[in-house]
């Protein structure tokens, strides 16, 4: 040991010492373990008071309490006011609600869900991870089973239902869906109108492509923004083309003829030499994007228009919606992208309460015309699509109604089917794609169908091989 | 003796050399206090720090997440964690140091044993166990655990086989318990040690990401780390706050190490360059 | 002594490595155990287990998931150790001339990284790293326009994936290591320059006869905990690709694979099966590493 080293331990420690000399003569472990000492019992103590607060808290309103989670902000900022409403419909009920992470959802209550500790009573998650709750044998399914209780309420004949259709699992129905989801396009219209392009003459792929020739600026500016790390929007136009992840008994079906066929399509746009897409990412950096005119046209499900309007406020006036380009003419002019689902988990005190209270959120006519003012989002409930709210006309669009956009494209979304192994197969798909782009971008059309046929079958069989595993 | 041309050439680029490593070390810090400085709308508009200046960020911050209490509990784990490995390291390395006792080598395999499988091998089984103890979601989960750092059971060991043995007979013969001596005369010997080891399992503690990210359910247990993390997923990327958030987070580890340096360094090292 | 001492005396240090061993045993040996059994089965959460035999060790072999992880690992640990040690000893040897001013400040500023956590160090360079307006790809841009366009997407291009988290790494960890070596260097005996110099040797010479053999215990102490760490590497590629595992699985480590199939999808079983399988790995490497500079014939 040098302690040579050692012999002025603690001069660079001199935060008054005096506590220490008073408190702990005999303290042998140094001034810095003290502090540390000191503030284990401060945080300690902190800690004890919160949570004894909590308690207090909970335990003063006696009442019935709902807890109740979401990931997403608009959804939390928009039900604020039919907490109030059922509140008030149900006295001596308190709603706890909580905007939670994504992450939360996606990996957190499952887990907490196996080890049964705290949960919420009722909570929203999104479409793309209901499947992997539904892992295991169906009465551990930490879900509870609403199959019932949605035939009595005559939800089937009332909503889309083709929406169900994630939320099922071997014939048992776990949650409600939220939304529909329909599919269009935002441009920015002073780009279109600067160029003399009429969006009205957009209407096959074909059609998108050539303006998009056009438009498209290397390193400038990009007809539209796909994601080509992720699977997403690949997805949406499998789901375009009437096809998906898996068939409803839950068979792999995207290496299938459909799947090859879009993949040939898709990839091209991203990666060839004059191609009219990329992307940079999202958030902020959207935002300067598209106030830069770096992207002229988003995917635009009637969800994105609201962050659309929220993260990019200077656009307002600027941008417009049309339908989604049809395949061939005459065909579909939408797809579908997200979606959210509302369930009551097991843990729940009064399910019977929790159930008036999805029928309240999901429902109720008035509310949902009010929140689609919000929201932007368009609710599964088919009456509500009559509301006044839906024939509005929005200023940040350009003056067109959005509620009308979207219903009238609404019988046309494609159902979503899912799997315990959703989110496997998002990412096998995923790595076809970047393995494909990466391919052309080396090789152009060179042999492309046949490699994107093979790497394709590739991941379809890997994912077979995961779901031959499961023992449930 | 005046240096010779080559010789101040070869300063030169030395010196040249490290100023460059040391901007770029330090850019990346730069720019994060210089990020939260920032109104979120100039956030991209400067490389470094805006002619305006903003609290926006540490109020989104605020706003979006409960960050005192991701502090508190952060604080609590922490501290807890190095305390409690403090007092049961030094104690077990004491016995090893100072005591010929059967069984002692088996004590060492088993020390030897911890360090050699990664702890990420027996994650799901100890999962399995907290969740069979009721331990699921709850800070004891993550302090019992951890509670004993063989890392600082070798340092002490090592520290306190420099104590002379005639202190400790010369106390034992005054009537000190065993206890005592550990607690009066071996302890305030190594003390020096203690601060390189506060430091160390201090930033272990406070950092530490994976099991904290298994075990914590409820948003009010969060550790900084976690907390944090769940603003990345939430709702549109605010990245000023995000920094804000960070650097907030850092600070506490940063004053701990300004503090403790010199003896950081010196019981870091000390180990390794004894071989 | 009295007998009431002696019999303290004989029981202090059972007594002393006591709270050791009971932890040892209930969060190390039990969970040893247990993840040797668990290894045979798969499981949805903690609750649910279904006994399949040797099927996950067979799966495992042709798990093309697990393959890349583990191709992803190893490239990661030979890279950055290979970046790091060099660019540590190197700072160290610079850092180590005896007319160099505000050594403190170097030593501090080099070490800095090590402070900021890895979580944190992974969310401030999920930002740096950026395309178009970031800061990194805005200076290799300016650097060279033509290999940095601005749209060069570090943590979306499955080429670029690792090279971006290796260099953040270097960053993090170099004044770390920096800091042993300097130690190293600065506990070698003087007198043997001095002899060298003497005999005329130059100071790539010196360098090789007195410096390396000085410092060489330090150098596979830290090749050995360097690989070791890397093996385990989770934070980095975890915060910074946005939890997920990259494009095409391009930043997927063992590790996060572990924690994917064992606490996400739920598989504590294969999740096992995966540790045994990267402890395996971290036991060769070292077995290897050790071999290779001769530390095992020492002892």
């Amino acid at each position: 040991m040098r302690s040579a080293e050692f012999s002025t331990p603690h001069s660079a420690f001199r935060i008054p010492h005096s506590a220490f000399r008073i408190f702990m003569p005999s303290f042998p472990f140094g001034r810095a373990a003290f502090w540390i000492l000191l503030l284990c019992l401060f945080s300690g103590t902190a800690r004890l008071y919160f949570t004894a607060h909590d308690a207090r808290v909970a335990a003063s309103h006696s009442e019935t309490n709902i807890k109740f989670w979401t990931f997403a902000k608009q959804h939390y900022d928009a039900y604020q006011s039919a907490f109030d409403t059922f509140e008030k419909k149900h006295p001596g009920t308190k709603i706890e609600d909580q905007l939670v992470s994504w992450v939360a959802v996606t990996q957190r209550l499952q887990a907490a869900m196996w080890s049964g500790v705290d949960l919420p009573d009722v909570v929203e998650i999104p479409i793309d991870t209901a499947g992997g709750y539904f892992r295991g044998p169906i009465d551990d399914v930490g879900f509870l089973d609403i199959t019932e209780r949605v035939k009595t309420a005559g939800l089937l004949d009332g909503m889309v239902a083709s929406r169900f259709t994630s939320y099922t699992s071997r014939g048992h129905i776990f949650g409600v869906p939220h939304d529909v989801h329909p599919v269009m396009l935002a441009y920015n219209a002073e780009i279109f109108k600067k160029e003399g392009v009429d969006a009205d003459s957009i209407k096959t792929w074909d059609d998108f492509i050539r303006v998009g020739k056009k438009l498209t600026i290397p390193n400038k500016r990009y007809m539209i923004e796909f994601e080509e790390a992720r699977s997403a929007h690949l997805e949406m136009c499998l789901f375009q083309r009437n096809s998906a992840l898996f068939d409803i008994k839950g068979n792999v079906i995207f290496d299938g003829e459909t799947g090859v066929k879009t993949m040939l399509w898709f990839v091209p746009l991203i990666a060839a030499k004059d191609r009219i897409a990329n992307n940079l990412g999202g958030g902020q950096i959207l935002t300067k994007a598209v106030e830069d005119g770096y992207f002229v046209c988003l995917v635009c499900p009637d969800w994105r228009s609201k962050s659309i309007e929220k993260d990019i406020p200077s656009m307002s006036g600027k941008m417009k919606l049309m339908p989604l380009p049809a395949v061939s003419p005459g065909q579909r002019r939408t797809s579908t992208w997200g979606g959210t689902m509302i369930g009551i988990t097991k843990q729940c005190k009064h399910p019977d309460l929790a159930w008036q209270l999805i029928l309240h959120l999901y429902l109720d006519k008035k509310e949902l015309g009010q929140r689609f003012n919000d929201t932007n989002i368009l609710p599964a409930l088919r009456a509500a699509w009559k509301q006044p709210e839906f024939d509005e006309k929005r200023e940040y669009w350009s003056g067109q109604k959005l509620g009308n956009l979207y219903s009238a494209l609404a019988p046309d979304v494609p159902a979503q089917v899912t799997s315990p192994f959703i989110a496997q197969g998002k990412a096998k798909l995923g790595e076809a794609l970047v393995d494909c782009i990466t391919y052309y971008r080396a090789n152009g059309d060179k042999n492309f169908e046949s490699y994107a046929r093979t790497r394709l079958k590739k991941s379809g069989d890997e994912l077979r091989a995961l779901i031959a595993r499961n023992p449930y | 003796m005046k240096p010779k041309t080559s010789t101040i050439a070869a300063r030169g680029a030395v010196i040249t050399l490290l100023v460059l490593a040391a901007l770029v070390t330090l850019t990346p810090v730069v720019w994060l206090i210089a990020a939260t400085t920032k109104n979120p709308d100039d956030f991209w508009s400067y490389y470094f720090f805006a002619p305006r200046l903003s609290n926006e960020n540490f109020k989104a911050l605020f706003a979006a997440i409960p960050f005192g209490l991701y502090v508190i509990n952060s604080a609590f784990v922490t501290s807890s964690v190095v305390i409690i490995q403090l007092f049961f390291s030094s104690l077990a390395g004491f016995s090893l140091a100072k005591y010929d006792f059967k069984g002692r080598n088996v004590v060492t395999v088993l020390m030897l044993t911890t360090v050699m499988i990664p702890g990420q091998v027996i994650m799901a089984p100890l999962y399995e166990q907290i969740y069979r103890l009721g331990l699921m979601d709850t800070h004891a989960g993550l302090i019992i655990p951890g509670a004993v750092s063989v890392f600082g059971i070798f340092l002490f060991r090592q520290a306190m086989t420099q104590v002379p043995d005639e202190m400790i007979h010369a106390a034992r013969i005054d009537g000190a318990s065993e206890f005592q001596i550990y607690w009066g005369i071996v302890m305030p010997v190594v003390r020096p040690m203690v601060g390189a080891f506060c430091l160390i399992s201090f930033m272990g503690a406070w950092n530490n990401f994976l099991w904290p990210q298994i075990i914590l359910h409820t948003g009010s247990n969060f550790t900084l780390p976690i907390g944090l993390n769940s603003l990345v997923g939430l709702q549109q990327q605010q990245y000023g706050a995000l920094m804000a958030g960070t650097l907030l987070s850092i600070l506490p580890v940063v004053v701990l190490f300004l503090l403790l340096q010199k003896e950081f360094i010196a019981g870091l090292t000390s180990g390794a360059v004894k071989g | 002594m009295n007998n009431q001492h002696r019999l303290q005396h004989k029981m202090a240090p059972y007594i002393f490595v006591a709270p050791f061993l009971v932890l040892f045993a209930a969060f190390q040996a039990w969970p040893i155990i247990k993840s040797l059994m668990l290894a045979f089965y798969v499981t949805a959460g903690p609750k649910n287990a279904v006994f399949v035999g040797t099927k996950n060790f067979q799966f495992l072999l042709n798990d093309p998931d697990f393959f890349i992880a583990v191709k992803n690992t190893a490239t990661f640990a030979f890279c950055s150790v290979l970046l790091q040690l060099p660019v540590a000893l190197g700072l160290a040897i610079l850092l180590s001339q005896k007319w160099v001013r505000g050594r403190d400040f170097f030593r501090l500023a080099f070490f800095s990284p090590q402070l900021v956590g890895s979580v944190f160090v992974g969310v401030l360079f999920s930002v740096l790293f950026v395309p178009q307006y970031g800061i990194i790809v805005q200076f290799l841009n300016w650097l060279s326009p033509d290999r940095f366009p601005l749209d060069t997407k570090f943590l979306a291009d499955q080429n670029l994936v690792m090279p971006a988290i290796i260099m953040t790494a270097l960053w993090m960890y170099a004044g770390h290591h920096m800091v042993y070596f300097l130690a190293a260097l600065q506990a070698v005996d003087k007198d043997l320059y001095e002899a060298a110099q003497v005999d005329g040797a130059s100071g790539a010479q010196q360098f090789r006869s007195v410096t390396l053999p000085g410092i060489r215990p330090v150098v596979i102490f830290t090749l050995l905990t360097s690989t070791i760490g890397s093996f385990q590497l989770f934070e980095l590629p975890f915060i910074m690709l946005g939890q997920g595992s990259g494009p095409n699985k391009s930043g997927l480590t063992v590790v996060m694979y572990l924690y994917q199939t064992g606490f996400v999808t739920g598989d504590l079983g294969y999740a096992s099966t995966v540790g045994w399988k990267l402890a395996f790995f971290v036991l060769i490497i070292s077995l290897a590493q050790l071999k290779l500079t001769g530390a095992l014939k020492n002892e």
